[in-house]
């Protein structure tokens, strides 16, 4: 239902894009490397691909903290995607301290449903942590970017196994 | 989806009666399927409650099919109070719709015994069923004095009681707090009596703002209803990713479909690491350039297979391709076959326990696909790839 032809569209161009940003096809690459810029590049397409969602900012906010120096031919390609991205990125990281605040006190006040609770907070936490830019969110948004997030993981493994099978099947010939 | 029928029943004339009559049905499989899981108090009193339900359903039926032949004004009326009552209103009485039924239609109070028959078994009852059978001691007395006093309007109760599924757990509380009710009027106590949550409502449609009618003896204020509001939200969502996951719509219980989705979370993740790895070993050969178009068009109906569809069209698909002289484009076939190579699930999680070892059994299958092309033509289409390095 989400994974329209644009989305797949977007999600090749832009990796096949960054394939060549980074000129994966040289040789001068270790084969570590070269599976580290292939899977940033995939990360980013889809980012790029969905559009803008909580799940996509922390997505690449996660990756451009991660590797500096990579990211950068990639930011600018990604630069106008990062524009819109700036305006809702900065107020959504004041939200998550007061959440946690208000979590805490929740948590504190609710003695009754302790156990209950416990199980379920732990798998709750466990999912913020999986899921890209998830700290700032709870309860319902938390599933809701969970589910854009599945599908579109679920997309992006598809293109990729078909992409890894056009290449092995014509690299055979 | 409800208010929009029934205001459209309510727009109608007595030929209505039969599609009101179906929706009256329908609403109690509903209320079946919404009772079955939301109980935790008891299955005993839970079934018994299902089954007491059956029994107003079908005497608010057949209240409406007396009514029906009887009066046409009555019957165009009786439906629209109905429609009017799924539109819920803060704080607003109930009375004014309900008082038509009263003046429309003078068989009501021939249906007094009925009527309070129906009352009886509407009223949710977290005792056991045979406490309700031997006439329901002082459950029934007590809906007995407010009911008296408004005998006529009680038409529209059955139907409610029977459509309004609410939430069981409230309706015991409501039913403790009844006889503090009884100094209210009685029109707002049969008004407050049935409870219309947000999720029927905001399940399907979008309406601009929610009107909630308090529930009998449930506090009205904001903060409670929000929470269900919200509440519902939630479930509606835990619901649907128990759909998207694979397995997990057997599973009840929060912590265990959470633990199935973050599996299955780790697991695409997993995936998608091994198939990068994978790319890494296959792609320093090959550069596409106007293959996007080209590999969209055949993911169109493998994405939509939940994930679940093969890859491998591409062989098939360029047989069927023209054979281009310069090669630089392929035009996407508007007919694409969809073709299960391997479900990706199982050849996935076979990469992630066996790690690099299997992928040489698996390709098997997608070496088998090449080999149903003419060779000649795949050749060619390679070739053409390769030139655009």
């Amino acid at each position: 239902m989400q994974v329209t032809r644009t989305f797949k569209q977007a999600f090749l161009e832009q990796m096949l894009l960054g394939f060549r940003v980074t000129d994966v096809s040289s040789k001068r690459m270790s084969f570590q490397e070269k599976k580290s810029v292939i899977k940033l590049s995939a990360d980013v397409a889809l980012a790029v691909a969905r559009g803008s969602r909580k799940w996509t900012r922390g997505l690449i906010a996660n990756l451009s903290m991660e590797q500096q120096k990579r990211q950068l031919p990639r930011m600018i390609l990604v630069k106008q995607y990062e524009r819109l991205m700036k305006p809702c990125g900065s107020t959504s990281w004041k939200i998550p301290r007061s959440k946690k605040i208000l979590r805490k006190c929740l948590r504190v006040s609710s003695t009754r449903r302790k156990k209950k609770l416990c199980a379920v907070e732990k798998r709750r936490r466990v999912l913020r942590r999986l899921v890209p830019g998830g700290e700032s969110l709870s309860g319902f948004s938390l599933l809701d970017e969970t589910l854009d997030y599945v599908l579109s993981l679920r997309a992006q493994v598809c293109l990729m196994q078909s992409l890894l099978m056009t290449c092995e099947a014509s690299k055979r010939r | 989806m409800g208010p929009a029928r029934c205001s459209g029943v309510g727009s109608g004339n007595s030929g209505a009666y039969t599609t009101e009559i179906a929706e009256s049905l329908r609403f109690e499989e509903e209320i079946h399927s919404i009772v079955h899981p939301s109980l935790d108090s008891s299955p005993a009193a839970g079934g018994s409650f299902t089954a007491l339900l059956g029994l107003p359903a079908n005497q608010a039926v057949e209240l409406l099919h007396e009514t029906g032949p009887s009066e046409a004004p009555g019957s165009a009326a009786a439906p629209s109070p109905t429609g009017e009552l799924w539109r819920l209103r803060l704080g607003e009485h109930a009375a004014g719709p309900l008082h038509l039924p009263l003046g429309c239609s003078p068989t009501f109070p021939s249906n007094a015994a009925l009527v309070e028959r129906a009352a009886r078994f509407s009223v949710f009852a977290a005792e056991d069923s045979p406490a309700l059978s031997s006439g329901g001691g002082p459950s029934p007395r007590l809906k007995a004095e407010p009911l008296d006093s408004d005998s006529p309007p009680l038409l529209p109760i059955p139907t409610e009681k029977t459509q309004r599924p609410a939430k069981r757990k409230e309706c015991e509380k409501s039913k403790a707090k009844g006889p503090a009710k009884k100094s209210k009027s009685a029109e707002e106590n049969t008004a407050a009596a049935a409870k219309e949550t947000a999720a029927e409502n905001t399940d399907g449609e979008k309406l601009p703002y929610v009107h909630v009618r308090a529930r009998r003896g449930q506090a009205t204020d904001s903060h409670s209803l929000a929470e269900r509001a919200r509440r519902e939200k939630i479930n509606a969502r835990m619901k649907l990713l128990q759909e998207l996951v694979p397995g997990c719509s057997k599973i009840t219980g929060t912590a265990l479909v959470l633990d199935e989705i973050i599996n299955h979370v780790q697991s695409l993740q997993r995936q998608v690491e091994f198939l990068s790895m994978r790319l890494a070993a296959v792609n320093p050969r090959i550069d596409f350039g106007g293959l996007d178009s080209f590999l969209s068009a055949e993911c169109g109906p493998l994405a939509t297979a939940n994930g679940r569809g093969g890859v491998a069209l591409d062989p098939a698909l360029w047989s069927s391709h023209p054979v281009t002289a310069n090669g630089a484009r392929w035009l996407p076939q508007p007919q694409i076959r969809h073709v299960d190579v391997w479900p990706t699930q199982q050849s996935s999680t076979a990469w992630t326990r066996d790690g690099p070892a299997h992928p040489h059994a698996l390709l098997n299958p997608g070496a088998s696909l090449v080999g149903y092309d003419p060779a000649s033509s795949v050749l060619l289409n390679s070739n053409q790839l390769k030139t655009e390095l």
